[in-house]
């Protein structure tokens, strides 16, 4: 309260002894002292004219609208005594001749549109007044048409802030100082008429560091609302949001993407597997393929130098065959009848075992280096070699080798026939994938560069047939995707572990990968969004190999911890006549549960 | 001497209206993060679904945001028990042009304080406190159920409201105002500051919910799109 009178007196010393200085000089350096500080004042130019004009012409009192409310202003406030004088005069400039104009003017005021009405309203005021108080009410003037509108407070307000600032450096009270400390007074005046609590008010205004613009709409506002209040911010910055969010996208997303937000709700994988078996003397060899499991449903692995089947169907276990002592089995493979089992060895032999039997078919030689991998389609076995050679073998006829198909330079590691038998990927530890045409074997039809590590990983999707997933190796940690058609890679993941193994889920549309180092786990990809649905932590070791059961529902897996682990990743919904269903109906009622967004 | 009148006030009302003030803060909470999660201040993942008033709601759970949350709702709590708060608001601004763009405000009214506001302005005059409760309108008798269904149909138009509010371009953050009574006590995170008004904004009223001690009246205004 104290520093509220306070300023007001100030502003009223230093007008005064101007006054008594010498009334004349207020009068002309007002205005224009005004139109420096205060940019509201356009009209100042002609102010002086009129104010000397005018200030002749007339004194008669009479109360305007105008005058009536400043007077009772002063009334009220303490400040009152000097004032009086200055501001009994403004409410009698309005009887002047004048009047109609200014009648037009204020109505004019009242409507709004601050620009014009300083010039007006002071020649309204002008005529009746002394010098000194003339300035003051000059200065008055351009607030009064404010009073009406609420933003015009705001700006009274921050003119008088302006101003206190700029008396302070004049200190003893200039003419102009005192002028304009005479013009904060209106402006507090103006604001006290509009309040309903000047206590309050003024109180607000005294605050030690009123010049901050925050503080200066904070006034405005608080002019409209009770003053007993305070509007606080929580100052410290809401924490940044990790990624840009276009709502858009939001609104029709529970509709539209599997993407990772939907990820809760997406079909649930069990993360346990269903069975472990012990796979004694598994050779941790990335280069190697020990496991499949057959269309009739049994499972072949190749431990060092024996083949076992395990029968998914009883649980049964045999031991196929047993190599002799000088090589072990580097490669297995099942027919596409399930039938017979290749078992390729490190001496580069390959066997063909009639299961059921128990017996050996045929050997075929031909390599002269071990045979790392193995595919058919139907009667053709086509063998991978650490040679880079890849052989395609007839099986039903004594000249086996029909074809060599000459493109790696370094061990192959990966081969897969498309299930149509049309066309043949091969990745070999030369980094290289290559798409052979498999009429035209003399030369692959591609052979793609981009992987960095040795290819092991080749899945031929079941649902597109020309969509090929290879895997590439430590270095690398890539899964592309290629048109088999065109050559062109149409995806890409970074894994962030050495891909061991690939396979497409033949009910979802969805690729299984397997990783060694380091993560040593199943990872399942939507395809094409390319989100990873889940990350089963399998074994504690690199996972070396996997295969999918017949119905596509259970994954194998055989790793260097010598365990063979079963995972119903692709359970099929029960009821759901299609897997595309199934999806599309959790879909559903994950709209549901987002509701509108 | 006021010391002593707040503790005679709080003897009379202390439980229910703290645990109305708690309801009402908790109110706060959840719309905070609805209205982040609806306006997409914060991206959706960053959200969990938890089972509320019989909804579906949204709570952020990145550990920044849920910690910035807590922070203002601890001392919201304490302001509302205190019966210091009118108002709480929900700013949204532009991060590109600092412009407000969204302004979600919710009104507190205290039923037994308006009496209890006049008395205390008036100083020393004890006369007041005695009709005090007697004064103050008898508490509609409200189940929790019907609180509840009220709240509900608040959450539910603030949810469809994304159907009418102009899309937020760009990054957007946002700030918690309060409405303070002016002897509240403030922490030092919080500091006075302007209203955030949008500036020719438009304003549309959305439901209000009551308890025995409290009324909330939501608005949200909004910047109306060029």
């Amino acid at each position: 309260m104290a520093t509220a009178v306070s300023t007001p007196i100030k502003s009223h010393t230093g007008m005064f002894s101007t006054r008594t200085a010498g009334g004349r000089m207020p009068l002309t350096p007002s205005p224009r002292a005004q139109t420096t500080t205060l940019p509201l004042n356009k009209s100042s130019p002609f102010t002086p004219e009129r104010n000397v004009s005018d200030a002749e012409s007339i004194k008669v009192s009479s109360k305007s609208t105008y005058g009536g409310n400043l007077s009772s202003h002063f009334s009220k406030s303490s400040r009152a005594t000097h004032r009086d004088s200055p501001k009994s005069n403004i409410a009698k400039s309005a009887q002047t001749p004048r009047r109609a104009l200014e009648l037009g003017v204020s109505d004019f005021t009242l409507t709004g549109t601050g620009c014009k009405t300083p010039g007006s309203s002071r020649s309204r005021k002008g005529p009746l007044r002394q010098k000194p108080t003339k300035t003051t009410l000059a200065f008055g003037d351009r607030f009064i048409p404010n009073r009406t509108a609420s933003s015009a407070i705001a700006t009274v307000g921050s003119g008088k802030l302006d101003l206190s600032d700029k008396q302070r450096p004049k200190t003893s009270g200039g003419e102009s100082s005192s002028v304009l400390a005479s013009g904060a007074d209106d402006a507090l005046a103006a604001m006290g008429s509009l309040s309903l609590d000047d206590e309050d008010e003024s109180s607000t205004y005294s605050r030690p560091s009123p010049n901050t613009v925050a503080y200066q709409d904070s006034l405005a506002s608080a002019c409209g609302v009770s003053l007993n209040q305070r509007i606080l911010a929580f100052k410290p910055a809401p924490p940044e949001s990790t990624k840009p969010v276009d709502l858009r996208s939001q609104y029709n997303r529970p509709l539209k993407n599997a993407n990772t937000a939907s990820a809760q709700f997406r079909r649930r994988v069990a993360t346990a597997p269903e069975r472990v078996l012990d796979a004694p003397g598994l050779v941790d060899d990335y280069y190697l393929n020990l496991l499949d499991w057959s269309s009739g449903n049994q499972v072949a692995i190749g431990l060092e130098r024996n083949v076992y089947v395990w029968s998914a169907e009883s649980g049964t276990v045999s031991s196929l065959l047993e190599t002799g002592p000088d090589t072990y089995v580097s490669s297995v493979k099942w027919s596409g009848d399930g039938a017979y089992v290749s078992v390729g060895l490190g001496t580069g032999e390959v066997q063909i075992w009639d299961v059921e039997e128990g017996t050996k078919l045929r050997s075929m030689h031909g390599h002269d280096t071990r045979v790392g991998v193995m595919g058919w389609n139907k009667h053709t076995l086509s063998t991978g070699a650490r040679s880079g050679l890849v052989f395609n073998h007839d099986v039903r006829i004594a000249q086996h080798k029909v074809a060599e198909l000459v493109s790696h330079t370094s061990e192959v590691c990966g081969l897969e026939w498309r299930a149509d038998g049309s066309q043949l990927a091969t990745g070999g530890n030369d980094n290289l994938v290559s798409i052979w045409d498999a009429r035209s074997l003399a030369a692959p039809k591609f052979t793609k560069t981009n992987h960095k590590a040795a290819v092991k990983a080749l899945s031929w999707c079941p649902w597109q047939p020309n969509l090929l997933a290879t895997g590439g190796g430590s270095y690398d940690r890539h899964i592309h995707f290629w048109n088999s058609t065109t050559g062109a890679r149409v995806n890409s993941i970074d894994t962030g572990s050495q891909v061991t193994s690939l396979r497409w889920s033949p009910h979802y549309k969805e690729i299984v990968s397997t990783s060694g180092f380091p993560d040593n786990s199943l990872s399942i990809w939507s395809y094409p969004t390319l989100v990873r649905n889940v990350e089963i932590p399998a074994h504690e070791t690199r996972v070396l190999h996997s295969c999918l059961s017949p119905d596509g529902q259970m994954l194998a897996t055989a790793a260097a911890d010598e365990s063979l682990k079963f995972w119903k990743i692709f359970e099929k919904k029960a009821g759901a006549s299609s897997s595309a269903a199934a999806v599309a109906s959790g879909k559903a009622d994950m709209a549901k549960q987002m509701t509108i967004r | 001497m006021s010391v002593e009148r707040e503790k005679d006030k709080s003897k009379v009302h202390r439980l229910s209206l703290k645990g109305s003030a708690k309801y009402v803060a908790e109110f706060f909470q959840y719309s905070i993060n609805t209205i982040l999660f609806q306006r997409g201040v914060y991206p959706a993942e960053d959200f969990t679904a938890v089972k509320k008033y019989g909804l579906t709601m949204l709570v952020s759970s990145d550990d920044q945001v849920k910690a910035y949350i807590k922070k203002i709702m601890t001392q919201l709590n304490e302001w509302m028990i205190g019966g210091k708060i009118s108002k709480l608001v929900v700013v949204i601004t532009s991060k590109d042009t600092g412009e407000h763009l969204e302004r979600w405000q919710f009104d507190v009214q205290i039923f037994s304080k308006s009496s209890s506001k006049k008395s205390s302005k008036r100083a020393v005059d004890k006369e007041n406190d005695v009709p005090e409760p007697s004064s103050a309108p008898p508490p509609a008798e409200k189940t929790e159920a019907e609180i509840q269904a009220e709240i509900q149909s608040i959450f539910r138009q603030v949810t469809a409201s994304v159907t009418f509010l102009p899309q937020l371009e760009g990054d957007c953050t946002f700030n918690v105002l309060v409405y303070a009574d002016a002897d509240s006590e403030v922490p030092m995170e919080w500091g006075d500051s302007d209203a955030k008004e949008i500036k020719n904004g438009e304003k549309v009223q959305l439901r209000s919910f009551s308890t025995s001690n409290h009324r909330v009246d939501t608005l949200v205004s909004y910047r109306v799109g060029e």
